[in-house]
């Protein structure tokens, strides 16, 4: 990963978190003063050095992660704004990532209950949860998406 | 990757597929900050494996399910 396309990469970044949502490849190339090819370029590399992840039928993200570009079942709010997380995993990767406090809402994917964490000071509120990662490590980018 | 209510939920929602791992929420917070606290620092680098199977241990999961590629 060279300089350019790190510098895209932490643009991206900052544009996902002030935004609340994906940047599109236009507001990025507007921002870094490029082409959208050059992004979509740059994007791809990107995607295949696994820094960030792409839509697989269009150009356009899917996952920076912790980040979800698309409505999940985990909501996080924090710093007065919200985001999805790609999983429960990501969505306390989004407080970690911004170093705030913040509030989780999902629901249980078995009964399909509410569940609502607080995090504070990097610590859930709710110690009795229990998170299940179902695919080994070793093939957790076989299908980043399913992982 | 989610989050659940107790074992039984966990069991039921597998309904018969094979397990992965399970561990308490506390655990998974740990990872997360641990993983992903440097992912919006200016001086931000990939993390290499290496990097990320010690963060893994670091936090206790350990095994051959926790071993990346």
């Amino acid at each position: 990963m060279d300089d350019r396309d790190l510098e895209l990469r932490n643009l991206t970044y900052h544009l996902f978190v002030e935004l609340g949502r994906a940047p599109s490849v236009t507001e990025v190339a507007q921002a870094a003063e490029r082409s959208p090819a050059e992004v979509e370029e740059g994007w791809r590399r990107l995607h295949e050095a696994h820094a960030l992840v792409l839509d697989a039928q269009t150009t356009e993200l899917r996952m920076a992660n912790p980040f979800s570009a698309v409505p999940t079942a985990y909501r996080v709010h924090a710093a007065g704004r919200s985001w999805y997380g790609n999983c429960a995993w990501d969505a306390f990767g989004i407080c970690a990532a911004l170093h705030v406090d913040g509030r989780i809402e999902s629901s249980c994917p078995d009964c399909g209950e509410p569940i609502a964490v607080d995090v504070r000071d990097e610590r859930p509120n709710d110690t009795s949860l229990l998170f299940h990662c179902l695919v080994p490590a070793a093939h957790w980018w076989d299908d980043i998406v399913f992982t | 990757m989610n989050l659940f209510r107790s074992e039984e939920h966990i069991e039921r929602w597998l309904a018969g597929r094979s397990p992965g791992a399970t561990i308490p929420v506390t655990t998974l917070s740990d990872l997360a900050h641990a993983w992903w606290s440097d992912r919006l620092a200016p001086d931000w680098r990939p993390h290499t494996r290496a990097q990320n199977q010690a963060i893994l241990d670091s936090v206790g999961l350990t095994g051959r399910f926790w071993q990346l590629p």
